[in-house]
């Protein structure tokens, strides 16, 4: 009789399934530097689901690195939550584990290279964890040539060019396995080539291992890859969606000083001038079907 | 300019020295360096000079390299060879010239201090500095000095300082040698001017160069907290070192000559 009651209803345990497999959530985040000083982070609710392909774009000093570390706790807000698959990340206690879910790539590759030679550095995490030494050896050498760094892997970190350091940086945090990576910027220095290598292993990550991947960039063609867009403005969430929900509002993206695909704008000064095409088009084939249709 | 210091000079190679065990290797060298400075007679001091020879030819660091190490200890060696030449005093005069007097026992001094100076510099350069990657030399030190750790000394937090250092010298260096460009761009002048002059000159490279310094410190220690980094605790390495025969018989031949040397030590050329 009891049990009857307290079994969920179908919606319900939809819900609960749903929460269960929310990863990152965010909850009235406030974050600030300094305590005087106008809030870098004002405000902001924030689910990031599991296994998901997120793309967070905005304009420079929008808050986009620091939101990313205050999502994988290297930050502590100073208002409101974070957590990480349930561990609240301003609990001293659950930092450890945080970090072990969430790897994050940073900005400048040439300050997260901590030894001297590639294969090294690439085995810090790994070594770091406790990995037996067999198990180390496996992982730096498949993650190096993951992304097609195995003829360096001897070789010095600091003769290496920006574009290959920023790719050992990537090696040394899939090195360590986590569940989620948040990568900031970390095409910036690739040159297109490298730049589609790596957003072709992010999307790799993403569907074969289940990764949650969260990526930061000003490269509206990377954001276009992701699963969902987040567009940040003066540290509130300005606008979030599919990438094509997001993009097909062109004077919304431009009025937060920022670009949107190349098609996509093509579209937008067609439509402007009068052609009835939709500006709904983020990729370069699409946009040249739709053309063709024009013509007909 | 600056980018031709080098720091931990390596030649990476495919010798006997260059393939043992790091923490080997500094036992080994304890083992020569007292060697060195225990042999007093002439046969022992000869014995010395042979393992080092040996070693060097083990090593095939060319010579012009080796040469280039000795060159700044030129003031040293010639310092000492002079104290001893003139002020060890003896039986056998050889020249008395004013206040200048010269005994052999003096010369035998001069030449031996020398070539014991030049002995210890060889060897240390040859077994370890040349020898060993600087990675490879941290290692061996942790490793060896790890039994330390039981007394309170740091001894991870030591290597891992070292490891960080050795991996940011050549970028600091790299951005030094950018600042000073940047402030000679702006007319800054690093060469003119007395003594002061100059030492103010480099306050616009310090101050920019240490701003920046501290800056990569913390972003780098964020980098590190981020790949799980937390002590020395519960850490293990890729690189596990396998000690080989080839590492325990040089050991012991080292070892032996060293005694050796401690038995030599009664015996004199006749003839000097
Ligand atoms: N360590 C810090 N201390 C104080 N203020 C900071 C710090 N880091 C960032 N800020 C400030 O926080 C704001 C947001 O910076 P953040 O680095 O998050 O921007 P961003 O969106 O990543 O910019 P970019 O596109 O240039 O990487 C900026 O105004 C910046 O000046
Ligand atoms: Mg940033």
């Amino acid at each position: 009789m009891a049990r009857e009651t307290v079994r969920p209803t179908v919606t319900e345990y939809i819900r609960r399934l749903k929460n269960k497999l929310m990863f990152i959530e965010a909850k009235n985040l406030v974050f600030s530097y300094k305590e005087d000083a106008p809030p870098v982070i004002d405000g902001m609710e924030l689910k990031i689901e599991k296994g998901t392909f997120t793309a967070i774009i905005g304009h420079n000093g929008s808050g986009k690195s620091t939101l990313a570390k205050l999502l994988c706790g290297l930050l502590i807000p100073t208002g409101g939550s974070v957590t990480v698959d349930g561990m609240p990340t301003n609990d001293e206690k659950m930092q450890y584990d945080i970090r072990k879910k969430c790897g994050m790539v940073f900005q400048n590759p040439d300050n997260q290279i901590v030894a001297s030679v590639v294969e090294e550095d690439v085995a810090f995490a790994p070594e770091n964890l406790g990995v037996p030494p067999a198990e180390i050896r496996h992982r730096v050498n498949s993650v190096l040539k993951a992304v097609g760094m195995e003829e360096y892997a001897k070789h010095s970190t600091y003769k290496l060019s920006g574009g290959q350091k920023q790719r050992v940086a990537i090696a040394g945090i899939l090195a360590m396995e986590p569940e989620c990576i948040f990568f900031d910027e970390a095409t910036a220095m690739l040159d297109p080539a490298g730049q589609r290598d790596i957003i072709a292993s992010m999307k790799m990550l993403n569907r074969e291992k289940a990764m949650t991947v969260v990526a930061i960039t000003h490269h509206m063609n990377e954001a276009v890859e992701a699963d969902r867009v987040i567009v940040l403005n003066h540290g509130k969430i300005y606008a979030d969606g599919t990438p094509l929900q997001v993009f097909s509002d062109v004077e919304n993206i431009l009025r937060a000083k920022l670009s949107v695909p190349q098609v996509t704008e093509l579209f937008y000064m067609l439509e402007n001038n009068g052609c009835r095409c939709g500006t709904d088009v983020l990729h370069t084939m699409e946009a040249a079907e739709r053309i063709e249709k024009l013509f007909k | 300019m600056i980018k031709d210091i080098t720091i931990g000079q390596f030649f990476p190679g495919d010798t006997l020295l260059h393939r043992t065990d790091p923490r080997f290797k500094i036992i080994i060298l304890i083992t020569f360096l007292t060697s060195v400075l225990a042999a007093k007679s002439t046969v022992a001091f000869m014995a010395v000079l042979c393992s080092t020879l040996i070693l060097l030819v083990l090593s095939e660091i060319n010579l012009r390299i080796l040469l280039k190490s000795v060159k700044p200890l030129l003031f040293i060696l010639i310092f000492t060879a002079v104290i001893n030449l003139f002020f060890v005093k003896g039986e056998s005069m050889l020249l008395h010239w004013h206040f200048i007097k010269i005994y052999k026992e003096g010369i035998v001094n001069a030449v031996m201090m020398v070539l014991r100076l030049v002995c210890l510099v060889v060897g240390t350069s040859v077994l370890l500095s040349y020898t060993t990657s600087p990675l490879d030399m941290t290692d061996g030190l942790e490793r060896v000095l790890s039994p330390l750790k039981y007394i309170k000394v740091p001894v991870h937090e030591f290597s891992m300082m070292m490891t960080i250092a050795l991996r940011f010298i050549p970028t600091l260096v790299e951005e030094t040698d950018k600042i000073i460009s940047a402030q000679k761009a702006r007319g800054v002048s690093f060469d003119t001017g007395g003594l002061l002059k100059r030492v103010r000159a480099l306050i616009p490279i310090l101050i920019p160069l240490f701003y920046s310094a501290i800056r990569r410190a913390y972003e780098l220690a964020e980098a590190m907290e981020c790949r799980l980094y937390r002590g020395g605790e519960g850490r293990t390495r890729m690189k596990v070192p396998h000690v080989k025969g080839s590492d325990y018989i040089f050991l012991f031949v080292m070892l032996a000559v060293c005694v050796g040397i401690f038995l030599l030590n009664s015996y004199e050329v006749p003839f000097i």
